[in-house]
């Protein structure tokens, strides 16, 4: 094993040397290149103001419970559907085609229509999340299960196994892995979901009157032109999503204590 | 018989004798029931039961009638040129980023996985941006250019850039340092190595960034045109929806999806093109 120290040292060295072309860059001066964009100075101050305030948390709490409810529902509808076109070559014959010519439309795209079908704007933008994050599930179980050794299914069969044995012992605990490595890209694809669809939908605010989520701060700042705010609002979702990933990455090592030898 | 068209009439053969074989598989028919039932489905629940939520959508008929129609109500179908501008004006857009961000990516990801020095000191720079995501850049990039046309190249290239690079790099270090060890102890020099072992042993992990950046870039596109832009598809959706013209939203999702399945298409068998060696080592696995 090599040690990490340099490998710190050198990331430190480059994010301190872009900080400081940044800072030049967006400060009044002979370096300046940029007069909208402020310098991480004075987002650093605009952020530790945004710390006390209530409005900034409750963004982050919208946000956040509209991420994983999507999400929570993806996982759950997205493992069923997978593995049951997994396990049931008729039914996968009918349903897979069909979601293969629905699945090339950005979820994006179906924003609009969205809208005119659910009754709330919540529940519109958790369903444009939960379709990202659902594509991505069935794609990532149905992968999972294929890749299992033909040989395990034709040995379990050959000593007596019944379909739910061989579905318990070996179709499942197969897909696993595929299905921690769907969740960790499916929950890559909400944040991304979630920012666009607080955007374009107007995240709720103008009906509820609180507060509309991360993305919709980052539109509000921006329609209000105050730049340090937008970028907060950018690096927030940034440690969101990145929080989340890790989250799951942690959660699947626990899960597969089977895989860490490798 | 020359080689090369012996060659070609197996392969026309091949492709003749798989069709015929999915033919009198029951994938085809089981297909088509899953098609059949899905529309179905969909013509039944807007527009002869009219259920509660579902009878505010586009139904099945009136999408294709207006798509197909000459007159149409809400002037865009396959015949009027508006469709066609905004389908050449997305598809100018993706590929203008998709070129963006391949050219920007594909170098960078290989210099990261080569040079262990740009790794240490760009990579971390290149992890504090990822975990943005692209869609956040919106009011930047609006700020930022003052042509109109550039924020949404920019933005549409932002996500397959970071997928572009990190699959270069990956690719790069997959790549078994004993073929590099052997290619130096036979006298390669850099360029050598690099032109024969390192762009070849990255090349299945390229492309399959390559695919994945098709997919983002029309992923943020839409999103970009429906926030600014004055044509395209996104901003078709998007102006349909305020409007209401809604059979225009469902022909502009379907519009996008075939394009978008077609544009993968393109990049999977240009790989496939570029890689012989390896669609023969997956035959034969």
């Amino acid at each position: 094993m090599r040690r990490a120290g340099p490998e710190i040292l050198c990331g430190l060295v480059s994010v301190t040397v872009f900080l400081l072309f940044w800072e030049a860059a967006s400060t009044p001066g002979a370096w300046q290149l940029t007069e909208v964009i402020p310098p991480p100075s004075t987002v650093l101050r605009r952020w530790s103001e945004l710390l006390w305030s209530p409005d900034y948390w409750r963004s982050w709490t919208v946000t956040t419970s509209r991420v994983l409810v999507g999400f929570a529902i993806a996982v759950v509808l997205g493992v069923a559907l997978g593995l049951l076109m997994a396990v049931n070559r008729t039914l996968y014959g009918i349903a897979f085609p069909t979601f293969e010519v629905l699945r090339p439309i950005p979820p994006l795209a179906w924003v609009p229509a969205s809208i005119i079908f659910w009754p709330t704007q919540e529940l519109s933008i958790t369903f444009v999340i939960f379709l990202g994050a659902f594509t991505t599930m069935v794609i990532n179980v149905l992968g999972g299960a294929r890749a299992i050794d033909l040989r395990y299914f034709q040995a379990a069969r050959s000593m007596g196994s019944g379909a739910w044995d061989i579905f318990r012992r070996i179709t499942f605990p197969g897909t696993v892995p595929s299905i921690l490595v769907g969740a960790e890209v499916g929950m890559g694809i909400t944040w991304a979901i979630v920012v666009a669809g607080e955007m374009i939908a107007g995240g709720g605010a103008s009906l509820s009157g609180t507060a509309g989520g991360l993305g919709y701060f980052i539109w509000t700042s921006y329609v209000g032109s105050s730049f340090p705010d937008i970028i907060v609002g950018m690096f927030s979702i940034g440690i969101g999503g990145f929080l989340s990933s890790a989250a799951l990455r942690a959660i699947g090592k626990l899960a597969t204590p089977y895989l860490r030898q490798r | 018989m020359t080689a090369q068209e012996e060659l070609r009439t197996s392969r026309w053969a091949l492709v003749r004798y798989r069709f015929a074989l999915w033919l009198r598989s029951p994938r085809p028919y089981l297909m088509l029931i899953g098609f059949a039932l899905f529309l179905l489905l969909w013509h039944l629940a807007v527009e002869v039961w009219r259920l509660p939520r579902f009878k505010d959508m586009p139904g099945l008929t009136t999408v294709v009638s207006a798509w197909l129609s000459r007159n149409p109500t809400f002037d865009v179908s396959i015949f009027t040129p508006d469709y066609y501008k905004h389908i050449w004006i997305s598809t100018e857009r993706v590929l203008k980023a998709f070129a963006l961000s391949s050219l920007l990516g594909i170098p960078l990801g290989l210099m990261l996985g080569w040079w262990v020095h740009a790794k240490r000191f760009l990579f971390p720079l290149f992890e504090l941006f990822r975990p943005i995501p692209p869609l956040s850049w919106v009011p930047l990039s609006i700020v930022l250019f003052t042509d109109p046309e550039a924020p949404i190249i920019f933005l549409t290239a932002i996500a397959p850039f970071f997928a572009t690079t990190l699959n270069a790099m990956l690719g790069v270090e997959s790549i078994d340092r004993n073929y590099i060890r052997a290619a130096s102890c036979l006298g390669a020099n850099q360029w050598q190595i690099f032109a024969h072992v390192i762009l070849p042993g990255a090349l299945p992990y390229v492309f399959t960034g390559l695919e994945i950046s098709m997919g983002l870039s029309w992923f943020s596109l839409v999103a970009g045109e429906m926030l600014s832009g004055n044509y395209g598809l996104g901003y078709l959706i998007i102006f349909s929806f305020m409007n209401i013209a809604y059979p225009n939203i469902v022909i502009g999702m379907v519009t996008l999806g075939l394009i978008g399945y077609v544009s993968s298409a393109l990049v999977r068998m240009t790989g496939n093109q570029l890689m012989q060696w390896r669609v023969r080592a997956l035959a034969l696995a």
